[in-house]
């Protein structure tokens, strides 16, 4: 329960920080980070499964919007 | 025209469900069929009908694979549409040469393909990933995984190849119109096996009827794995034609410098 509690409350921050930042490229890392946390949340309320194609879907997707950074501008203004 | 047509779809698209909302259960009725009998039948049944201890593969590929199959199908339309989006020269550069010269890209830093360690990726990493995406494949009946997390293991050493080599030589030589085609033929594999219980006799993608000289028990096995076998290739087939188009377009993109 206090795990589950502090996983959320850490989505949570991360959402706002990526909602609040200004750097592209730090938004996708901190995204990853979010994909990692939901994967301990899957975890914790018993998905095994869901949790492992979190896993490797988070990897892939962040790697697509690294290489989409290279088209676009990188700070936001 | 084009547009009052796209609108005119899309206004059918989106008030479809709102529609279908009277006939689904209301969310946490106790007298609803997935709570009253349907969950406990599947939670008690799983292993002897299906032969498969994994239960959730039972569910996704088993007691649901109508379902399963037309998500599969949506998958492989998502790879279309985004290489129907992406494909050929672009118009417009989203950012203009001069930028790229101010932001010092090519001052700043290597790309990617020159600060890996090819030999250790290519020889050691991608076969690992290969293996373990045939493991989790044909073991995802006992174990967690199956069709997708395999798909999407495949397409993630595509996604290391590209980054890892030249962008001109890729170790698999597909074209995204090749790999389109291959995210099609992952739901043609499916339904397909789905047909061959009906010419048996049976219904679709009813495995009990599958025409094979094996022990009723064993068909539920076969046909879970056929069927996932389809669910991989239409999975790392979209996976693989989403990184080509993007690749392309960011090829196009540093022509221009």
């Amino acid at each position: 329960m206090i795990l589950e509690a502090v996983l959320l409350l850490g989505l949570i921050g991360i959402t706002l920080a990526i909602i609040f930042g200004t750097d592209l490229m730090v938004a996708v890392v901190i995204y990853c980070a979010f994909s990692f946390l939901t994967m301990f949340l899957y975890i914790v309320m018993g998905a095994p499964d869901v949790a492992f194609t979190e896993a490797v879907i988070g990897v892939i997707s962040t790697v697509i919007f690294i290489i989409l950074l290279r088209s676009i501008d990188r700070k936001i203004k | 025209m084009r547009k009052l047509f796209t609108v005119i779809i899309l206004i059918v698209a989106i008030s479809t469900p709102f529609f279908a909302f009277d006939v689904l259960p209301v969310i946490g009725d106790p007298d609803s069929a997935p709570n009253s009998h349907v969950s406990d039948h599947y939670i008690e049944h799983a292993v002897e009908e299906c032969n498969s201890p994994n239960m959730v593969t039972a569910v996704i590929v088993d007691y649901r694979a109508f379902d399963t199959m037309f998500e599969t199908t949506v998958m492989f339309l998502a790879g279309v549409s985004v290489v129907l989006l992406l494909a050929g020269r672009p118009k417009r550069r989203l950012i203009s040469p001069s930028a790229v010269k101010k932001r010092g890209r090519t001052v700043r830093g290597k790309a990617v393909y020159e600060t890996v360690n090819k030999d250790v990726m290519i020889s050691l990493i991608e076969p690992l990933i290969l293996i373990y995406a045939v493991y989790v494949l044909f073991h995802g009946e006992v174990s967690l995984g199956g069709g997708f997390q395999a798909g999407a293991l495949i397409g993630m050493t595509y996604l290391l190849d590209v980054m890892v080599g030249k962008r001109q030589r890729p170790i698999f030589n597909l074209s995204k119109f090749r790999s389109a085609a291959l995210a099609g033929v992952g739901p043609f594999i499916y339904a397909l096996t789905g047909l061959i219980s009906v010419f048996a006799g049976g219904m679709y993608l009813e495995y009990n009827r599958l025409p094979l000289p094996v022990h009723q028990a064993e068909l539920h096995s076969i046909g879970i794995t056929a069927v996932e076998i389809g669910v991989t290739i239409g999975v790392a087939g979209t996976i693989i034609t989403i990184i080509n188009a993007l690749m392309e377009r960011i090829s196009f993109d540093d022509d221009n410098d």
